[in-house]
């Protein structure tokens, strides 16, 4: 593990370095007027030099920040680059924040100047300079429909590019002075994270926690200035940040921007990158774009595609879970490859890709194994803005559905005595610019609190369960978490729903929703009769079936995790009736409304915490024509052991 | 709010014009002057004859009594294509695009006055025919990431929803570098959204290009947002014409129009 | 029962099976005949998407080209002069045509023109007749009518030129088409009439390009069979072969028209040759009119047709 000597402490060091090393290679292209034009990294250095010294000429102090807003665009990763050269500290923002936002931050950050991508952006920004005062000047890229405008301190790029010359002629050794006084310590960035809660904080990451975590990235997944991405993700994000900026820098690989946001999926196909990086939404979406696809093919095609996507699913599934693969569907896959899978993969600009990501929220089970089975390397990372990015990341290899993987080289993970997880790594940030109070609550002796409850298991996986603040504790205090237990209930094909109840309670127990449509076909392959969900759902035998389910999930508590072991279900039921939304029992987004199931079904969460085996409960249901009738039944319950 | 007209000649005059469909008198002896540079709305009720003097202006009809002249030159007898070899080009009511086209193609199509070259060079994509279909191409490049359609560039125009469809056609109009630029209702059946984004647009086209415009439309906050000249007809004859604030405070307009359209 | 099963079902495929470069050689004799149905079909395409009439006179024009070409061959013109002057006849008659028969009749129904096309039909075959002669006329374009083998497969030197012209002439088009501003221009006319005007394309000079192009389209197609079977009257008979296959590609679309007829010429070779014993041979006669049928009936809209969809 190389440490940062001090030449080669900053971006624009690293820059100018790239600038002779890779002089002619392409380290940013750009979609503009149908064709990809392409900026060595001597053009990003030399371009970025001039924007620099035009700032200079405005008077731009070390300390000084500059507001970057727009699309991604090379002229603002420039723009971010002489602001750091100088001492500056970029603040990239969300190109979509309305006014107000922006306001909020531009006044908190205390920028003097603000780089923008065109007139939408300069028209914000001039409004929130109405109340700050302190931003100064307005630089902006595409000059349409800003020709009448004549503000005051609101220029082009290409003019500051121009007193830059001009100023160069007066200070000839300005640009290489300032950066040489550039240090390693210095803050490199403020990202503004947009809590749910309260004001957004501006986390300061220094130049050593991104050059340091991009390098230990870097190494752990093997990037080099081969490596193609595409930027197209809100310069804000601390995630492109680290990507299509530190990342690109510190390796040498090149980034390609989109030539509009409507654009993405097609230049991302011409691209074909090789890194690439996408919250969830994202992967939905070119799931979405896929099925469509698909589902308008003939229909010969259209069998061939879900016969393989449906093998390769299968085999992924178990591949992820650790079990031995299947002799028929192994032999198959490389004919799946031919026809199938390596087509779709062409079609979506996959085919090169050697690492992607998700991060930010979990993954739907489905889409993640979807992209899998299709041969794409794509795997969870764990991270936050605080932490530079990377924390855990799945490793090639050993990639599982239901861990985040293991912490990066040089990360510390621990979980605190709340269960709460816990981390220290170089990337840990400077703390919240002006905000000591939630900096202090944040970090403590250089552990970062993540927040979400989770745990590492015997591989040494770290498994998020939870946001911490979710957790529960039994009476005796054992730890309990909801949502944990009924997805792992839920991962069943039998168990439609689940309601696990238990803080301030002396044991874990759940209550069962079956699908009537898994359920009914088992039972009817053993011959069981029935008559109606209720009739179904009382069935000795689909208790026993139940039972088995819940014992899974216990033994997989039981082997998987210390912190959450004593919560294993001790008693379940199956309704009777299944949860709906016209009965406010689930939202229409079929999430669980704890609060009216527990007020509903109070009888039988009683008898569940008693010692009786049956109990009788009367219902309302409301029919689809919007009557209410009453349903009578009598509901059995059964420990587990 | 007058526009740069005072400084500059009349693109357009329309002297008296008449236009007669059987017993129907469409237009009565209609005159407005448009000064270069002006973005002039032409407003009315419906059936007051606006669509057809625009169709008289690019020579679709053909007035019997009265003239219209075209940067000084009296034009009055012309037919579609002559006018569009003047440099006068035009959107329609109803989106007339070519369908099966792609939007790249379309808005291509839109340059076929600035194309020259052989037949047989054409035929072989060769030679200098290339080298002008790639000039061309970078032309109409400019005015896709103008009108910002990039991401539907080889989508076939009937597949677009109708906003986007409007907007290729005005795209098509644009690729012909227009001194005249005809809208017949530009913002029809679209969306608080695609109304302020079609705004944005005429006034970048006016401000970037210089190009006149004319056109057609019937949301008077549009009217008199955009336009510096506002010509009022009401069936056949013109009632007003002069600044938006003008025709706002006229009593006749009011009675006439504004009554009749905000019911 | 079982024999005529056996010869429908099993037969065959043992034969071709059993001599592979026979079967080679029959694909390739399909290929070529399909080739000139395309050309021929494609003459129909281009005026029908441009215009919208459809030209009954396709026929003839290839007679009409073909008869010039002999004509001049025979008053002892050179091949490649003699091809540039029926290139330069056929040019002409499409200015006569736009002239005379299209221009007075703008804006009338599709039916007119069609009857317009159906008197130019027999204008071009009698006036063909009288000014070259009705007798059968043998045309050597100096490509012998021999064959030679490649890997045990005998082709036709005359057939194998006679395809690659129209494979090269079938890609000039579409890159004319796709490509070229004049071909955008078509296509626009093709799609929006009062659109195409608006923008300045001068229709006059759209319909003469497009039948121009119909004629030399002809020309080809005419050398090629005449080459083959002699020019005379039954070579605009040919037309009627290129009807099925415009049913089967569709009336709009040129990739339909050749791969229409490369599958009636490739599926009446093969049918004539295996299946013909059958049931007494001559399946080349109707084995286009009868797929063309099956056609109408599943996919009117023809193999690469725009849905028809019902207005209401």
């Amino acid at each position: 593990m190389s440490r940062i000597g001090p030449a080669l402490d900053t971006f624009p060091k690293l820059a100018r370095a790239n600038a002779e090393r890779l002089a002619h290679r392409v380290a940013i292209r750009e979609k503009d007027l149908g064709i990809w034009q392409s900026y060595t990294w001597r053009d990003y250095f030399e371009r970025s030099r001039r924007i620099a010294l035009g700032l200079a000429s405005l008077g731009f102090a070390r300390g000084d920040k500059t507001a970057i807003v727009g699309d991604n665009r090379p002229e603002l990763y420039w723009a971010a680059l002489a602001t750091q050269a100088l001492g500056g500290v970029p603040v990239p923002l969300y190109q979509d924040s309305i006014e107000k936002e922006l306001t909020y931050i531009v006044d908190h950050a205390e920028a003097r100047f603000a780089v923008a991508e065109d007139q939408e952006q300069v028209d914000k920004l001039l409004q929130v300079r109405a109340h700050c005062p302190r931003l100064e000047c307005i630089v902006y890229d595409d000059p349409r429909g800003l020709r009448g405008y004549s503000e005051p301190g609101l220029l082009s790029l290409a003019e500051l590019e121009e007193r830059g010359e001009k100023f160069a002629l007066g200070h000839p050794r300005y640009f290489d002075d300032e950066v040489a006084r550039g240090r390693g310590e210095d803050t490199a960035v403020i990202c503004y994270t947009s809590g749910t809660t309260g004001a957004p904080k501006g986390a300061m990451l220094s130049y050593r926690n991104l050059v340091e975590m991009a390098r230990i990235a870097g190494e752990r997944e093997g990037l080099h200035p081969d490596d193609e991405v595409l930027a197209y993700l809100p310069m804000a994000w601390v995630g492109d940040h680290m990507l299509s900026y530190a990342q690109a820098i510190v390796t040498g690989f090149a980034i390609n921007c989109p030539e509009s946001a409507d654009t993405v999926l097609h230049d991302l196909k011409e691209i074909g990158p090789t890194y690439f990086f996408a919250p969830p939404r994202i992967w939905e979406n070119l799931l979405t774009n896929v099925l469509i696809r698909i589902e308008d093919a003939a229909r010969p095609k259209r069998a061939l595609v879900h016969f393989f996507m449906r093998l390769a699913q299968s085999l992924e599934r178990r591949r992820l879970s650790g079990q031995p693969l299947p002799r028929l569907p192994r032999l198959l896959a490389p004919l799946g490859r031919l026809l199938v899978y390596g087509p779709l993969r062409d079609n979506l600009g996959m085919r090169r890709i050697r690492v992607a990501y998700t991060a930010g929220e979990a993954i739907g089970p489905d889409i993640f194994v979807f992209f899998r089975a299709l041969g794409i390397n794509v795997k969870q990372l764990y991270g936050m803005t605080e932490a530079s990015v990377f924390v855990a990341v799945q490793k090639d290899g050993d990639v599982r559905l239901d861990t985040v993987g293991t912490p990066m080289p040089q990360v510390e993970v621990k979980i605190s005595e709340a269960g709460e997880v816990l981390f220290r790594s170089p990337g840990v940030f400077q703390g919240y610019f002006k905000n000591p109070e939630a900096t202090r609550q944040t970090v403590e002796d250089g552990w970062i609190h993540s927040g979400d409850a989770g745990f590492l298991d015997a591989g040494g996986h770290l498994k998020i369960i939870d946001r911490a603040k979710d957790l529960g504790r039994l009476a005796d205090g054992t730890m309990f978490a909801p949502k944990y237990l009924e997805n792992k209930l839920k991962f069943s094909p039998f168990v439609k729903e689940a309601v696990t109840l238990g803080p301030d309670r002396p044991y874990v127990t759940a209550l069962i929703n079956i699908d009537l449509a898994a359920v009914g076909n088992w039972a009817e392959r053993r011959g069981i009769a029935y008559t109606s969900y209720t009739d179904l759902s009382q069935k000795p035998e689909v208790y026993d079936l139940i039972a088995q389910e819940v014992m899974r999930v216990n033994r997989s508590l039981a082997a998987e995790d210390e912190v959450l072991r004593g919560a294993r279900i001790r008693k379940f039921l199956i309704l009777h009736k299944e949860l709906d939304p016209d009965d406010e029992e689930i939202t229409r987004t079929r999430k669980v409304r704890r609060g009216h199931i527990g007020q509903k079904y109070a009888t039988l969460i009683e008898a569940l915490y008693g010692a009786r085996e049956r109990v009788e409960i009367e219902a309302r249901v409301t029919y689809e024509d919007g009557r209410t009738g009453t349903v009578r039944a009598d509901v059995a319950i059964r420990e587990v052991v | 709010m007058r526009g740069p007209a005072g400084a500059s000649e009349p693109l357009l005059e329309v002297d008296g014009v008449s236009v007669r469909f059987g017993a129907l008198l469409a237009l009565n002896r209609v005159s407005l002057c448009i000064p270069r540079g002006e973005i002039c709305a032409i407003i009315g009720p419906n059936g007051a004859g606006k669509t057809t003097l625009l169709n008289c202006i690019s020579g679709f009809y053909h007035p019997y009594e009265g003239r219209i002249a075209f940067a000084g030159r009296e034009r009055t007898r012309w037919r579609p294509p002559d006018v569009a070899e003047l440099g006068i080009a035009r959107t329609f009511q109803n989106v007339a695009l070519f369908r099966g086209m792609t939007v790249l193609d379309n808005i291509m199509t839109g340059r076929v006055l600035k194309m020259r070259g052989s037949f047989l060079l054409d035929a072989l994509w060769w030679g200098p025919a290339r080298r002008q279909e790639l000039a061309h191409r970078a032309f109409v490049e400019r005015i896709i990431d103008f009108l910002e359609i990039q991401a539907i560039r080889k989508t076939p125009a009937g597949r677009l929803p109708y906003g986007l469809q409007k907007r290729v056609e005005l795209a098509r109009a644009l690729a012909a570098e227009p001194e005249l630029l005809l809208l017949d209702e530009p913002m029809a059946g679209m969306n608080v959204e695609e109304k302020e984004d079609m705004c944005r647009f005429i006034l970048d086209v006016s401000g970037e290009f210089g190009t006149t415009i004319a056109l057609i439309e019937h949301d008077m906050g549009v009217v008199m947002d955009i336009s510096n000249h506002v010509v009022v007809l009401d069936y056949g004859r013109k009632i007003a014409d002069g600044t938006p604030e003008h025709v706002r405070k006229d009593d006749t307009v009011r009675d006439a129009y504004l009554g009749v359209a905000h019911d | 029962m079982a024999e005529v099963l056996w010869g429908i079902f099993v037969g065959p495929f043992k034969d071709i099976a059993g001599s592979p470069t026979f079967f080679v050689e029959v694909l390739i004799g399909g290929v070529a005949a399909g080739l000139m149905y395309s050309l021929v079909a494609l003459g129909f395409v281009l005026i029908f998407k441009a215009s919208g009439v459809f030209n009954f006179a396709q026929g003839v024009m290839v007679l009409f080209a073909a008869l010039t070409l002999v004509g001049l061959l025979e008053r002892g013109v050179p091949v490649p002069v003699a091809l540039g002057l029926t290139a330069l006849v056929m040019i002409a008659l499409a200015f006569g045509i736009e002239r005379v028969v299209l221009r007075p009749l703008v804006n009338q129904p599709a039916i007119i023109l069609f009857m317009a096309t159906i008197g130019l039909n027999f204008f071009l075959e009698g006036f063909g007749e009288m000014v070259w002669g009705s007798n059968v006329k043998r045309l050597d374009i100096g490509i012998p009518d021999e064959s030679f083998k490649v890997a045990g497969v005998l082709v036709n030197k005359l057939e194998l030129t006679a395809a690659l012209t129209a494979a090269v002439l079938v890609a000039i088009l579409a890159v004319f088409f796709q490509r070229t501003r004049i071909g955008r221009a078509l296509r626009a006319v093709a799609d929006d009439h009062e659109a195409a005007l608006s923008i300045g394309i001068p229709l006059k000079t759209i319909w003469v390009v497009v039948w121009s192009v119909a004629g030399i389209v002809a020309i080809v197609a005419g050398v090629m069979w005449g080459a083959k079977s002699g020019v005379q009257f039954s070579l605009s008979l040919v037309a009627l072969k290129a009807l099925p296959v415009l049913i089967l590609g569709g009336f709009e679309s040129v990739p339909g028209a050749i791969v229409g007829g490369l599958i009636i010429g490739v599926g009446e070779k093969v049918g004539e040759v295996y299946w013909g014993p059958l049931v007494g041979g001559a399946i080349e006669n109707w084995f286009a009119y009868v797929l063309a049928l099956a056609f109408l009936l599943v996919r009117p809209q023809g193999l690469f047709g725009e849905k028809i969809i019902e207005r209401v």
